[in-house]
């Protein structure tokens, strides 16, 4: 077991305005979600003395206008009046939205700061998100954007296309998985869908994105931002805040390259190694979690990782959710907020809120009874992922 | 513009000109380890299986499985815009499991594609200097 293991806790959470277009530059969202984040902790802005975010466009050939398509460590150190002396920074360029997390322990645990600040601001470039324009296509690309191959949410249809082949699945089954989160996106006012309900048949009705999927099979871009306080457990005891601690991590990047030429089987191989470190750190098991807070940002994701993190067998995740199970009142809550189907792309900064949120009793209307240990986990699973175990006692 | 924009077409490169070239004239290669004999697609500069770094392009039969397929519906690729819904195919080639290579497949064989049936190659003049592999479904 990790000796890190309940040392450190996330404090505060703050969130700004979640809109599809927002008329307010992105910079200034992120100031928006900081200051709340610190405001939520008890933390005043100069007890801030380490920085991290993790602030990669999700978008293809498009700027890096710092404060308007991304909020780098700079942008927040200028705009912010933090701690004079500022100890410990980190900007992180792979991984996924609990790497810059996991970086912050690391450097409470190491002494390099006291209270670190962590955000992850989103923008929604103009036009269809992940659009392909140029008229080459050049690396690994020319032997896919010729086929008209170029969406993450192509090579998802795909692999849940060979997933219910050769599973048994159904669009019917994971009509299960969605209209779960959207019941529990209703009772959550920060998501779109906060008062739109979804029948099986409102999902099955839906119009294709890529046949198998469909729209509600989607997460919803959005802009804004999601910051987190972290500290030693030691300051979090005297905080506003009940500390949820940080019990696990894990990480994987796959070392496979190419977008689309994969075997179902590597999904799910890589994200039970980000899984196995999971566990293996926090010294609990699937069995533990109260609640999981899975990826979604396409439907078939959240599947995949009840799998690979063995919260039932290979092939069994399209039945383990029927009946009831997912469900908050169910023995597995997952995706408690309704997942980025319904809150919006925040590439999984929302699923370490609701986390948060649940261990420390701060759910609200979504509040699950006994919640003691809950996981965060991003990813596809494949290509790259992060994830978190929280618990509500270190 | 008023012309349509054409989809997007390779951009050869020192490490895929073999390839294209290949295409150019209606054979199918693939990049081999000359070291364990490992295919590796797309080419890459050191072997997946073995690391070595001697690959050479051979010919290969063309011939292969769907191992999946999708039908996509979003008008996301200048290009293909009067080609939606199209569909796009992983083929598992024979040489080799887990080769894999996208495709797409004749707009009228859409009914007829599977999972597991069986496909191979044919090629598409698009201009001058490319051609570009396409599946079509083969009787088992
Ligand atoms: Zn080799």
């Amino acid at each position: 077991m990790w000796s890190g293991k309940g040392k450190t806790a996330i404090v505060g959470v703050g969130y700004s305005q979640l809109t599809r277009h927002s008329q307010k530059p992105l910079g200034l969202l992120a100031i928006d979600a900081c200051q709340a984040a610190m405001a939520d902790a008890g933390v005043a802005p100069e007890q801030i003395d380490g920085l991290t975010t993790y602030p990669e466009l999700p978008a293809l050939g498009a700027g890096n206008r710092d404060g308007e398509d991304i909020v780098s460590v700079m942008y927040i150190l200028n705009q912010l009046p933090l701690a004079s002396d500022i100890r410990w920074y980190a900007q992180i360029e792979a991984g996924m939205i609990a790497s810059p997390v996991i970086e912050a322990v690391h450097a409470l645990l190491a002494g390099a700061c006291d209270y670190v600040l962590v955000w992850r601001a989103l923008h929604q470039p103009r036009g269809r998100y992940g659009a392909w324009s140029s008229t080459r296509a050049s690396g690994e690309a020319q032997f896919v954007a010729p086929y008209g191959a170029t969406s993450i949410f192509q090579w998802h249809a795909m692999q849940w296309q060979r997933y219910m082949h050769k599973y048994g699945a159904t669009r019917e089954h994971l009509a299960t998985f969605v209209t779960n989160s959207r019941r529990n996106a209703n009772l959550n006012p920060r998501a779109f869908f906060y008062t739109t309900p979804m029948t099986h048949d409102d999902y099955l009705a839906s119009r294709w994105i890529a046949e198998p999927l469909c729209l509600f099979d989607c997460d919803i871009p959005v802009e804004g931002c999601v910051a987190l306080v972290l500290t030693t457990a030691a300051r979090a005891r005297d905080l506003r805040n009940p500390p949820a601690y940080i019990a696990g991590y894990g990480q994987n990047t796959s070392r496979r390259r190419t977008l689309f030429h994969y075997a179902l089987d590597d999904y799910i191989a890589c994200g039970q190694s980000l899984a196995t470190k999971l566990w293996a750190s926090s010294g609990l098991g699937p069995r533990d979690m109260d609640a999981a807070q899975l990826y979604d940002g396409f439907s078939p994701s959240t599947l995949y990782w009840l799998e690979a993190a063995g919260f039932c067998g290979a092939g069994e995740a399209w039945s383990f959710i029927q009946d009831g199970r997912i469900a908050l009142e169910g023995e597995l809550p997952v995706n408690t907020f309704g997942g980025s189907l319904s809150e919006g792309r925040l590439h999984g900064m929302g699923h370490i809120a609701e986390a948060v949120f649940q261990v420390t009793g701060r759910a609200e209307q979504r509040q699950i009874s006994g919640a003691a240990a809950v996981c965060a986990i991003d990813g596809s699973p494949m290509l790259r992922g992060s994830g978190l175990v929280v618990t509500k006692e270190a | 513009m008023a012309e349509q924009q054409q989809r997007p077409l390779p951009a050869a490169d020192e490490l895929t000109r073999p390839f294209w070239d290949a295409a150019r004239q209606h054979r199918l290669v693939v990049q081999q380890c000359s070291a364990c004999g490992y295919f590796n697609h797309p080419p890459r500069t050191v072997c997946d299986a073995c690391q070595s770094q001697t690959l050479a392009f051979v010919p290969v039969s063309g011939k292969g499985t769907v191992y999946t397929f999708s039908v996509m519906f979003q008008q996301n690729i200048a290009g293909f815009e009067q080609q939606v819904p199209y569909v796009n195919l992983l083929v598992e080639l024979d040489e080799q499991p887990r080769l894999f290579m996208v495709a797409n497949l004749p707009g009228s064989e859409r009914e007829q594609v599977k999972i597991g049936g069986r496909v191979e190659v044919y090629f598409e003049d698009v201009n001058e200097e490319i051609s570009l592999p396409m599946f079509r479904v083969i009787a088992e």
